[in-house]
């Protein structure tokens, strides 16, 4: 189990992770999401003391993670897939890791087999792809068979085999029982890999729920209408807690009423509708929305790009906070 | 807006913790496996060594001496400065292996690796500092020794000859093993302290070849008295090698002033290993 509590890193003037308090339980998946810059990694680093908190705490297990007698079998992490030096061979690499601990060069050669590193274990490192490295990197985290994971984009660089077999090895290691927390940018995986989800947006927590439940807030009832009467319609849905958007000339976007609701007092007020539509979020139009105003470094891209696929994203920032509360 | 559910309680089924933990002995074999698995280490300990026996012999072959003129104590010296000469050449390549075996975990984000092994950070600086004192000693040893041997039938050749058993041989031999190992731990230090390479060489060579020169070059009474005190100075006197006049002082008193700058150097290090993010 991961504590952090009003955890609190400054850069300077920057606050990188501001006051932030969760706690990752054993025995399932937790996600770790957010934005570059959201302070995701910084986090991890403090976890395991690469990094000093300016403010608060953050334990594992019960206990700051220096203060543990065997580090590597409480905590298994990979930062990023370069914490290595190129110089060394992957299985020196491993061994000079598993020494500290006195873990015997037989878990060393497990560990290889179960990453699938056979075949580059005794090359430099510095030849090693993106998804070598990032093997490698897990095949360390697993060396201790630590009770707690941390892994920080552990699918980044991997190919689609690999993904899925990250994506079974942690589903397996939490069913173990053990606290398993990963980072991603890819939402699509994490929908499918974690159980829970902690969303980070500028250094604070914005969001901490199962995977289901922060799916469903951001789906609360986004209906797309298709109508010649667009101001009319619009109209009828000004009270109240309904956002209403002109995304064209006929073409509305309406979050807070049923599609049957829409139906019924369009009927009532004798509107024609040429489309009434229920909008479902995907997990990654959930996370958009959730850090649509977290977001620390935003490309400067066409406002169209999204439109078609992101129905939630397009709409004002001041819609969107009304939309998630 | 904030979404904060209490989730349902986590699976009853716990993982526990076993097996054996970190200890120093531990961490002491890991540097010691990293030392080893490196080419920069196999390519600068072997330079170190074949610098001095090359120059053991070129300085005996082209020495030209006529050992009859010679007083014994004399010929004992002569075999003592061709043995421990490449010690000044030496000092410089361990000096950039101490950079390196720092400065190169920085580079390549190897110290996460390490400080998340080890958190407590002092016993990696430690045990790095042993395994190069260590091995960086035998090495010496090995080079002045080899040394010693190929410079001795050369000379002896020429009519100069050493008792093997001469504490005035040996113990120069011994020095110039005990100062190359020393600086390269002081180097090790400045390389922590800087945590990159190209500063780190900069900063050590500086410090080892430089700032003698430089300071020959001030024209003020007060640096005559300091220059005996610089890290090269004291550590050449360590084995008779006075590159700036008669010796200042007892070789005790250069083993003194080499531990002194080693000190500073690894205190500079571990003040800031402990506070800085690594």
């Amino acid at each position: 189990m991961i504590q952090a509590q009003s955890l609190t890193k400054r850069y300077g003037n920057k606050t990188a992770v501001d006051a932030v308090d969760f706690t990752v339980q054993p025995g399932r998946v937790t996600g770790f999401l957010g934005p570059n810059g959201a302070g995701k990694s910084t986090t991890m680093r403090m976890i395991v003391g690469l990094d000093r908190p300016g403010e608060g705490s953050v334990t594992v297990n019960g206990k700051q993670y220096r203060e543990h007698k065997a580090p590597l079998r409480e905590v298994g992490v990979l930062l990023d897939a370069k914490a290595i030096h190129t110089g060394r061979s992957a299985y020196n690499h491993l061994l000079a890791m598993a020494a500290t601990h006195s873990i015997p060069a037989s878990r060393v050669k497990q560990v290889i087999e179960l990453t699938g590193l056979e075949s580059v274990a005794r090359k430099r490192v510095g030849g090693f792809s993106l998804g070598m490295g990032q093997r490698l990197g897990i095949a360390a985290a697993l060396l201790g068979d630590p009770a707690t994971l941390i892994l920080d984009e552990p699918v980044n660089g991997l190919d689609p085999e690999g993904v899925q077999w990250v994506r079974h090895l942690v589903r397996h290691l939490a069913s173990e029982g053990r606290t398993v927390l990963l980072s991603s940018h890819l939402m699509s995986e994490m929908a499918v890999t974690a159980d829970h989800l902690i969303v980070l947006g500028r250094g604070r927590v914005i969001a901490d729920a199962p995977v289901a439940e922060l799916i469903g807030a951001a789906n609360r009832n986004t209906v797309r209408v298709r109508t010649p009467y667009a101001p009319e319609l619009a109209a009828l849905f000004q009270a109240g807690d309904v956002t209403v958007t002109q995304t064209d000339a006929d073409l509305l976007q309406i979050v807070g009423v049923s599609a049957a609701d829409i139906g019924n007092q369009a009927a009532r007020a004798g509107i024609a509708l040429h489309e009434l539509t229920p909008i479902s979020a995907s997990l990654e139009e959930a996370y958009m929305a959730l850090t649509q105003n977290d977001v620390e470094y935003r490309t400067g891209g066409t406002p169209d790009d999204h439109a078609a696929d992101h129905p939630v994203v397009e709409q004002p920032a001041a819609d969107l906070q009304e939309s998630a509360r | 807006m904030t979404i904060t559910t209490p989730s349902a309680p986590p699976a009853a089924r716990t993982f526990t913790v076993s097996g054996s933990g970190l200890s120093f002995f531990g961490v002491l074999r890991s540097e010691w496996i990293k030392l080893r698995t490196v080419r920069s280490t196999v390519w600068s300990y072997a330079t170190v060594i074949v610098i001095s026996l090359g120059l053991a012999a070129l300085m005996s072959v082209s020495a030209g001496f006529d050992g009859s003129q010679i007083p014994a104590e004399q010929q004992t010296a002569i075999v003592t400065q061709a043995a421990t000469f490449g010690v000044f050449f030496g000092q410089l390549v361990v000096a950039v292996l101490g950079v390196l075996a720092i400065s190169g975990e920085y580079s390549t984000g190897m110290i996460r690796s390490s400080l998340t092994a080890s958190p407590k950070r002092l016993p990696v600086l430690g045990a790095k500092a042993v395994v190069l004192f260590v091995s960086t000693f035998v090495v010496g040893l090995v080079s002045t020794v080899g040394s010693a041997l190929v410079a001795a039938p050369i000379l002896a050749g020429q009519g100069i000859t050493a008792e093997v058993t001469d504490p005035d041989l040996l113990l120069p031999l011994l020095g110039g093993a005990l100062y190359l190992a020393l600086v390269s731990v002081f180097a090790l230090g400045v390389g922590a302290i800087l945590r990159t390479g190209a500063g780190g060489i900069a900063a050590a060579l500086g410090i080892l070849l430089l700032l003698p020169i430089a300071m020959v070059m001030i024209p003020a009474d007060w640096v005559a008295d300091v220059t005996p005190y610089l890290l090269s100075n004291a550590g050449l006197g360590i084995f008779g090698l006075n590159a700036f006049g008669p010796a200042d002082f007892e070789v005790w008193q250069n083993i003194t002033i080499v531990l002194g700058w080693v000190a500073v150097s690894l205190a500079g290090a571990v003040v800031l290993l402990k506070r800085r993010d690594a």
